[in-house]
């Protein structure tokens, strides 16, 4: 053990004394002290979820709004039959970034934007455990949303609709397909972060004593919607690098003259598409779970069953993608399977809302806005599941798809299940944010506006569908029989912006005396309303001990033992920011985390990464590699002085009688957990593009075709076998490290870093000595990407073996502080994994096939 | 309804150790089993389709799905004998709704969310088995 272990343990401090009024000040002192927000123009160095969740949301309602008014410019240009209003050229644009931002940049991030302001008061922990990737993710969005937003103001915006179906969007020229794929790519890794973030915070940040069954809904939703994510944005990534290596180097994966599929396309992005459908829908029916008790004043009738149906629901909707692809000529086998799947899936769905109904049938019902808004989002959500099971039965969606009647059954599930409970939600968690409460009148006006309009606008669309009307036509002949439904959808259309503008105007009025929230201004039961009003930075006067779902309606002592700090981490002593770490299952208190503060390196690391792939769009490659290496630099920097560092002493008296660890290593620690739950995601790109292999396996006759070579066995061979060489030196590294053994453990690095570098070029061997050409075929082009996506994978190990060697040299990686060398162990398994298919499929497969 | 007789009754909790007993992996076992059939079904039926051509009969298909289900059924089976017995063990309250505060009530509350979605799986494993049977060929 290390100096610092066997040093003497200095003699446990008596505990604070909290029934004295001057002890409790000083440490409210130094809880404001530890946790302020950075002044001036450095408060753009905050990385606190409260200052990060906000902008999150504001920059969501921005691109919100923005689709919003770009939506209604398709709706005055449809008003009338021939209309010459908008050109075909920017109405095609301005549809297509309708949808693209309403999705990729309001939909999904503001789950995001929600879940970091929320949850960690939800769970009352100080802050979620990666706060500095909180704010990297937030400044991808802001860089990737600004770019592709912008670019129909240079008339170069995408305009091939919101899923880029190729050969469409692979042959147009213009920069359009470009924005939108690196774009949306840079974004996708924002709602990754998000992801590994939430997933943590929910799995690892509850309060002691937060059994799972005590866990609050929303917590539930968080964690279940967080594993979707990792599972259905990775295929999309893994599409966009096939269209975008076509359209910037011809390699051919979507033309079907080199052995190329389009529809290979439609099936990743669908992949992502529809599970994304209940990433979007999920998080907000969870805002309404923990609304609809507190107005019911009643515990939700069937905890368990709202769970169970949401775990149900979110593998369910993996099994629905093809039914956005109904009418592609696919086998009505495979139509049947996703259409009894689809079905199905109603049946979680339907279990979440009668169990809202079951709550608020066996409650008193306090009527109030929020409420309101959550009727309107039941009464919505429900039509459009209701012609969701319509188009989900294959020979009603052959006559639909495609028409309006699509158009209006996915908004009513949009707004009902997303925009409605998110107007909710808002209304109910405003008065955490600064300490005022929304006008009662505003909203009750602005909620009949908006329900009226978004009615008036959609319910029509069906009919207009029904009667024939396609999408995305610019325009239309008067003698069709749509002309008044399309004049009063627009109509609808403009009183609904003008409810929102209500909305809006209510949320950022100045607040008077008047508006004050009192505490817990809705006599809500959960921890979440325990804050002060007006709010204070810190999260959390202390950590409380959990006995119930509801302590504020089971504990009448609860707020008190809470504001007099008698439950765990009632000060920081060391004015650092400290949260508590626990238990996956029954939320045992192990480590006292420190989370780190304003940092203006994620920024760094934001805008180069961001710079990277807005160069690639313009095809510099040079100033891209170069932006790619700043970014690089940045994260080194910010992983070096910002993780995992070396307290200085190794535990903390957090009170209650516990002393934990402030430093830990492999599973216990956040930092491994985020290391998993990221390669996870990467492993399922991965294995789209491995489906991919096979897919142009399956709809060629003879595959590998058999007049190109392939990349013979040997040098995959080889590669597999320096690749294990690798990951058997890196566990070697973690295990002789641990006991003592370091300069053992820095020649296994130095091996592996050998290994890795030969295994890298062996892989690339192959195809390279066979003159594979990726332009011929789409089978050379499909080796060669499988080969480079393991290379590029290679290269992260070898720049974090790299970094646990330096680590080790300068004294940050030792026996005890071995955080990072298990960390990058964890990486070598997903590593191996990813080399040993690749050798497998493109070495092996051939052979067999 | 239990709810409010467990609330004021004073429910025996069996003394059980910290992060033991029914975990997450458990709860996601049944969806699993569920996902991994579907997959197998689709890609299956698909692979069959795209060699033998629009008109063949489902045959192979046929059987590659119905076998599969006959798998998917009893792993979910075992899954749903043993979750029961999980739950009979159990020897705190016998209610549903799982708000006590301990890992012994932790422990029903996954065996029951996990038990369910096993009944879930296998109405999910059965609709999805049901168009292989329903029709003909790959057309």
């Amino acid at each position: 053990m290390s100096e610092t272990m066997t040093s003497p343990a200095p003699l446990p401090a008596p505990a604070p004394d909290q029934d004295d009024p001057a002890v409790r000040a000083a440490q409210e002192g130094r809880l404001r002290e530890a946790w302020k927000q950075p002044p001036g123009w450095r408060y753009l160095s905050a990385v606190n979820n409260t200052e990060i969740g906000v902008w999150y949301i504001a920059t969501a309602f921005v691109f919100m709004m923005f689709a919003g008014v770009l939506a209604l410019l398709v709706r005055v240009q449809l008003a009338v039959p021939g209309n010459d209003f908008l050109s075909a050229e920017t109405y095609n644009q301005a549809f297509t970034l309708h949808g693209t931002a309403m999705m990729f940049l309001f939909a999904v991030p503001i789950f995001e934007a929600v879940a970091i302001l929320i949850l960690p008061s939800l769970l009352k922990a100080r802050d979620l455990p990666f706060p500095r990737l909180s704010a990297f993710g937030y400044w991808c969005f802001l860089i990737g949303g600004v770019f592709v937003c912008g670019s129909i103001f240079f008339g170069v915006a995408p305009n091939g609709g919101w899923f880029m179906y190729p050969p469409l969007s692979t042959e147009q020229g213009g920069l359009g397909a470009d924005i939108w794929l690196l774009g949306l790519s840079f974004i996708e890794v924002a709602s990754i972060a998000a992801a590994v973030e939430l997933i943590v915070g929910v799995l690892k940040c509850r309060p002691p004593g937060m059994h799972l069954n005590l866990t609050p809904l929303y917590g539930w939703y968080v964690l279940i919607v967080g594993v979707m994510i990792l599972f259905a944005f990775p295929p999309l990534i893994a599409g966009d690098l096939l269209f975008e290596m076509e359209r910037a180097f011809d390699w051919p994966f979507f033309n079907p003259d080199r052995g190329g599929d389009p529809l290979l396309w439609q099936h990743l992005f669908w992949i992502f598409g529809h599970p994304e459908v209940y990433i979007v829908f999920l998080p907000s029916i969870a805002l309404l779970a923990m609304m609809v008790p507190t107005f019911a004043r009643r515990p939700v009738a069937g905890y368990s069953w709202i769970v169970l149906s949401a775990v149900g629901t979110g593998f369910l909707s993996f099994g629905l993608w093809v039914h956005h692809m109904f009418t592609t000529g696919l086998p009505s086998i495979s139509l049947g399977f996703f259409s009894a799947a689809s079905a199905a899936v109603a049946i979680p769905t339907g279990i979440q809302i009668f169990v809202f109904i079951a709550t608020l049938s066996l409650g008193r019902v306090v009527k109030s806005v929020p409420l309101l808004y959550a009727m309107g989002a039941l009464a919505i959500f429900v039509a459009g599941g209701l012609t969701g099971v319509m188009v989900a039965l294959v020979p009603f969606d052959f006559q639909a798809h495609d028409t309006y009647f699509v158009v209006a059954h996915l908004h009513y599930t949009l707004f009902g299940g997303m925009v409605f409970p998110l107007f909710a939600g808002i209304h109910y968690y405003y008065p955490l944010l600064g300490g005022n409460m929304l006008s009662r009148k505003l909203g009750i006006v602005s909620f009949w506006m908006m329900f009226t309009g978004f009615n008036v606008t959609f319910l029509p669309m069906h009919l207009t569908g029904l009667r024939g009307m396609p999408r995305r036509v610019f325009t239309y002949d008067p003698d069709l029989g749509w002309n008044a439904l399309n004049l009063v959808s627009t109509v609808g259309a403009f009183l609904f912006a003008a409810g929102f503008l209500v909305f809006v105007w209510d949320v950022l009025r100045p607040k008077g005396e008047k508006d004050r929230a009192k505490r817990n201004p809705w006599d809500a039961g959960t921890v979440e309303w325990l804050q002060r009003m007006p709010p204070e930075n810190w999260g959390a006067r202390c950590v409380p001990r959990i006995e119930s779902r509801n302590p504020l309606w089971e504990d009448p002592e609860f707020l008190r033992k809470y504001d007099e700090g008698r439950f765990y981490l009632p000060d920081a002593e060391d004015l650092k920011r400290e949260t508590l770490i626990t238990s996956v299952l029954d939320a045992e208190p192990i480590q006292c985390l420190r989370v780190s503060g304003p940092a203006w390196i994620t920024l760094g690391a934001a805008f180069s990464l961001g710079g990277s792939f807005i160069f690639a769009t313009f095809h510099w490659w040079t100033a891209t590699i170069l932006a790619a290496l700043a970014a690089l630099a940045c994260i080194l920097y910010w992983l070096w002085t910002g993780t995992a560092q070396h307290p200085e002493r190794n535990e903390r008296d957090i009170g209650l009688g516990t002393r934990v660890p402030l430093y830990v290593s492999g599973p216990k620690a956040t930092g491994w957990w985020a290391m998993f739950i990221t390669m996870t995601g990467d492993l399922t790109a991965f294995f789209g593009l491995v489906f991919g292999y096979f897919y142009y396996w399956t709809i060629a006759p003879v595959f590998p075709p058999p007049q190109i070579e392939g990349p013979g066995w040997g040098w995959p061979l080889a590669a597999a076998a320096l690749f294990v060489l690798a990951w058997a030196a890196t566990l070697a590294a973690r295990e002789t490290n641990a006991r003592g053994r370091i300069g053992l453990a820095r020649g296994a690095l130095v091996v592996a870093l050998g290994a890795t570098v030969a295994g890298s070029a062996a892989i690339l061997a192959g195809p390279w000595t066979h003159g594979m050409d990726p332009t011929v075929n789409v089978y050379p082009a499909i080796v060669w990407l499988l080969g480079i996506w393991t290379v590029i994978h290679a290269g992260a190990g070898v720049v974090m073996l790299g970094f646990c060697l330096a680590a080790s040299l300068f004294g940050r990686m030792t026996p005890d502080y071995d955080a990072d060398i298990r960390n990058v162990a964890l990486y070598w398994h997903f590593m191996l994994l990813t080399a040993i298919v690749t050798a497998l499929v493109t070495g092996g497969f051939p052979l067999i096939s | 309804m239990t709810e409010t007789d467990t609330r004021s009754g004073e429910t025996e909790e069996a003394v059980r150790d910290h992060e033991t007993g029914i975990d997450l992996w458990r709860v996601v076992t049944a969806p699993t089993v569920w996902a991994a059939h579907f997959l197998v079904c689709y890609v299956g039926a698909a692979v069959v389709c795209a060699k033998t051509g629009r008109d063949a009969p489902l045959g192979a298909a046929r059987d590659l799905v119905g076998w599969t289900t006959v798998v998917a059924l009893a792993l979910l089976a075992v899954q749903f004998w043993s979750l029961w017995r999980a739950r009979g063990l159990s020897v705190s309250g016998g209610d549903l709704v799982f708000e006590h505060n301990s890992p012994e009530e932790r422990h029903r509350f996954l065996c029951h969310v996990a038990l369910m979605l096993t009944v879930l799986s296998v109405i999910g494993v059965l609709y999805v088995a049901l168009p292989a049977f329903l029709l003909e060929t790959c057309r």
